[in-house]
């Protein structure tokens, strides 16, 4: 690993600041539309910003791709070898933004995960580790399973048919991972509808925004939960 | 500005390679010898002069305590990290070696980024001469699954051996780019990279997109230490146990015999490719010979552990790229072990179609970086790679446990934010420890730094030090911080847990000039006088010869002015002129040497000797 020199200067943090090479009002695009340089990236990161899109979360994977393919032939690192340090550096900043965004967006739960974040009503891996109240019961008897089979390993009893009990939680596990998921796909579904009415009609309704918000906050976290369960049994099963 | 090369630093071979400027082709260069594979060995004279390639593998035998090979192995580890991996190499490592392992050749202690130097160096001499112009850009490629100390070792070695390293390409995506060009094909391509010492596999999606071709890499994965290396080890472990059953004689205090086992195992391995069997006939201290025959049978039985070894890998880079062996289109092998036929039965039968490999195992991967040389040189953009970091990097958290921050297989570059503030009142400092790997707790990853960031005392939370992570085009990372309060660019002190400082890159560099033999342009010098010697000494000759009175008085004029303007170049140290002065007096004695011609044929047609005329 190398570290970096700290910049001496960081022009045009700010999106509304101009061009840094000819002074043209820049707008926040990638490239100054009058000279053609890469330009510096704006303070803060927007994802969606990034690839010009709305906030919305149904976003077509393959046009997202070819805009990612795109963008990529023209930030990459590559065209920049025999540029100034100073260009080197914001086609690093700016084609690293473009593989987070990437990353980020390709994904239905991270695109999630990213609009909470972005939005500040979530924090990087603070998922909440607490049993959803209407799994409870279920959690507990799956817990017991668990340890029954940890038990049985290490005295040698009956190994099978714990194995089985516990193939069972684990589908039905996997079976309410799958509900879990389709309500999540309805929460982003009433978002994207909610923006597009924002879009034509004003004022802003931000109640209805963050109920929406809070929902799928809570859908995630349930989620989590979940598909935490059900890896953790999968690698006792691979064990066992 | 010299030329720009791509370079495989292999564990047992490495290679050069440039794209042709004529045919636009990339081709491997040759060295003295003639064959395009140099052997990684690097043998010290007791003079303290550097032997590498060929030379050195031969005093492999006679000087074993003054040469190393598969130093690769060696690149970005600490002492620790290597103990399996003594009881089978032969690696002399300095008992005072700490962060850096420093192995001792006679009676010189080296790094491994300095051993590597010389190699790269000696590649660097070989396309000097090849095209009469220095080379001080390359594109070095390295196994995918390399880490960042690994890979910053490697850059390190190309800094010593004088080298502006243009850019670190993954070996299987050097591979694959070569492959692409060759074959024009598109779609998911898994290109299994067998070395020497590491294994990579590496899934791919070639696409042709309006601007051009991009060959994105979905997943990688591997072992930076398996490889054909193993293969020897494990015959060479149970020929030694046949040696002791047979003839009661341990070879383990006797080097140089090890060193001639292993040879004769290797050729064995060779032929076994092959043929059904083959006979390893070795001479042991003493006199009796050791002759045992193994067939492929029991040969394949053997190795299959090794080669079930790469399974792991190819399945977990499959399914972190979401795809079945049915998805791709391609499997194309990479590698001298993928020479092995149970290599290619094993690669076939999981992915359900025959390999490629059409292309040299051996200099694809150099192929490959010489065009990513040649692209990054030119400007003129054809194709983009896009790679993928092969590890998670991460952040130790309370209790040891690491938080990932980019997570593996991410486009490279990648970049992570982490916001970090004082948990205690007038704390000064807050520990960060970089990691990276996939395991749960920081103890089980492969820690990269530890630095602390400074803040001014205050109220606990107070403090607001945004750092900033970024895995650069070439997979090292880089380490940024910025205070949020004060709105500051920050130095952080980072103290990487291996690894170079850059004082000591440059002192390397700088001795390690003092090691080349002759600095470039010197050695042109007198090569170019040599050649001029030459040419004066026989123009000379011929136009002593009757028959040069053939030639017209401008024509004769015109010899004389050229020899005498190449006898003056000569006196200057300028190779350039003296070769344009060459290439004019071989212009001028063009027509007395076709005059020469047509006479000598004429005697031979009527019978005489050359001489007698």
């Amino acid at each position: 690993m190398s570290v970096t020199k700290p910049q001496v200067a960081q022009p045009n943090r700010a999106a509304a600041l101009p061009c840094w090479n000819c002074q043209a009002p820049a707008r926040g695009a990638h490239f100054c539309a009058a000279c053609g340089k890469i330009q510096a990236l704006p303070e803060g990161t927007d994802y969606f910003a990034f690839f010009a899109l709305p906030q919305k979360l149904t976003i077509d994977a393959g046009t997202l791709e070819t805009h990612f393919h795109k963008l990529s032939w023209k930030l990459h690192p590559d065209n920049f070898v025999r540029a100034s340090e100073f260009e080197r550096n914001l086609s690093l900043a700016r084609s690293s933004e473009l593989n987070d965004a990437y990353r980020a967006l390709r994904d239905p739960i991270a695109r999630v995960e990213y609009l909470l974040l972005h939005l500040g009503l979530r924090k990087e891996g603070a998922s909440k580790q607490q049993a959803p109240p209407e799994l409870l019961e279920e959690v507990f008897e799956l817990n017991e399973s668990l340890d029954e089979l940890r038990e049985a390993r290490a005295d040698g009893g009956d190994v099978a048919g714990l194995r089985e009990r516990l193939a069972e939680a684990q589908s039905n596990f996997q079976e309410k991972l799958e509900e879990v998921d389709a309500e999540l796909a309805a929460v982003c579904l009433d978002w994207d509808a909610s923006l597009d009415k924002q879009a034509s009609e004003a004022p802003v309704d931000d109640a209805e925004r963050n109920v929406l918000l809070a929902r799928m906050n809570e859908v995630l976290n349930r989620r989590s939960y979940i598909r935490n369960l059900v890896a953790g049994v999968a690698s006792e099963l691979l064990e066992a | 500005m010299g030329r720009t090369v791509g370079i495989d630093l292999g564990t047992t071979f490495s290679l050069i390679a440039h794209v042709d400027p004529q045919t636009g082709a990339p081709q491997c260069i040759p060295g003295p010898f003639g064959s395009t594979l140099c052997p990684s060995v690097v043998s010290v004279d007791p003079g303290g002069a550097i032997v590498v390639g060929e030379p050195a593998r031969q005093r492999l035998l006679t000087q074993s305590d003054r040469t190393i090979y598969s130093v690769k192995r060696l690149m970005g580890r600490g002492v620790a990290d290597v103990q399996d991996e003594l009881r089978i190499f032969p690696f002399h490592i300095d008992a005072h070696s700490r962060s850096v392992i420093r192995v001792r050749l006679g009676d010189k202690l080296f790094t491994a980024p300095e051993i590597s130097a010389f190699i790269l160096r000696e590649l660097k001499n070989w396309a000097e001469n090849y095209f009469h112009e220095p080379v001080d850009r390359a594109v070095i490629t390295v196994p995918a699954y390399f880490n960042d100390a690994q890979r910053q070792a490697t850059k390190d070695a190309g800094r010593i051996a004088g080298l502006e390293v243009l850019r670190l390409v993954n070996e299987p995506t050097a591979a694959a780019l070569a492959y692409g060009l060759h074959k024009q094909k598109r779609g998911r391509v898994a290109v299994y990279d067998f070395g020497g010492g590491t294994f990579d596999i590496s899934i791919l999606k070639l696409i042709s997109t309006d601007e051009g071709e991009i060959y994105q890499v979905l997943a990688t994965n591997g072992d930076t230490h398996l490889g054909g290396d193993d293969i020897d080890n494990e015959l060479q472990r149970r020929m030694r146990e046949k040696i002791v059953e047979l003839f009661d004689m341990d070879l383990s205090e006797q080097p140089e015999a090890i060193q001639g086992l292993r040879k004769a195992l290797i050729a064995a391995k060779h032929e076994l490719s092959a043929k059904d069997s083959a006979t390893i006939r070795f001479e042991l201290p003493g006199g009796r010979l050791f002759d045992h025959t193994i067939s492929r049978e029991v040969f394949e039985r053997w190795i299959e552990p090794i080669v079930a070894r790469t399974m792991g890998p190819v399945k977990q880079a499959l399914a972190d790229a979401k795809l079945a062996p049915a998805d791709m289109d391609e499997a194309v092998l990479v590698g001298g072990s993928t020479r092995i036929p149970l290599v290619r039965k094993t690669v076939g039968e999981y992915f359900q179609r025959a390999p490629h490999c059409e292309l040299n195992p051996d200099e694809v991967v150099a192929l490959g970086a010489a065009v990513q040389a040649d692209i990054l040189e030119s400007g003129v953009k054809t194709m983009l790679l896009l790679d993928v970091t092969p590890l998670s990097l991460g952040i130790e958290t309370m209790g040891g446990v690491v938080a990932k921050i980019i997570p593996r297989n991410s486009t490279i570059p990648a970049s992570a934010q982490e916001l970090f503030t004082t948990g205690v009142e007038n704390q000064t400092g807050i520990d960060v420890h970089v990691l990276q790997g996939e395991r749960e707790l920081a103890k089980d990853c492969r820690s990269l730094a530890r630095f602390q960031l400074k803040v001014p005392p205050g109220p606990a939370g107070l403090a607001r030090i945004e750092v900033k992570f970024l895995i650069d085009a070439n997979g090292i990372l880089q380490v940024a911080a910025r205070d949020l309060k004060a709105n500051e660019q920050r130095t952080i002190e980072v103290q990487p847990s291996y690894g170079l400082s850059d004082t000591e890159v440059e002192r390397m560099l700088e001795e390690s000039i003092e090691f080349a033999e002759q600095d470039f342009s010197e050695r042109q010098v007198i090569e170019s006088r040599t050649e001029a010697d030459a040419i004066l000494q026989a123009t000379e000759k011929t136009l002593r010869d009757p028959r040069s009175s053939e030639l017209s008085a401008v024509e004769r004029r015109s010899i004389d002015d050229s020899a005498a303007a190449l006898r003056a170049a000569m006196a200057t140290t300028d190779y350039k002129l003296i070769r344009r002065r060459i290439d004019e007096l071989n212009q001028a004695t063009m027509h007395l040497a076709e005059i020469l011609m047509n006479s000598a044929l004429q005697t031979a047609v009527q019978g005489k000797r050359l001489d007698d005329v």
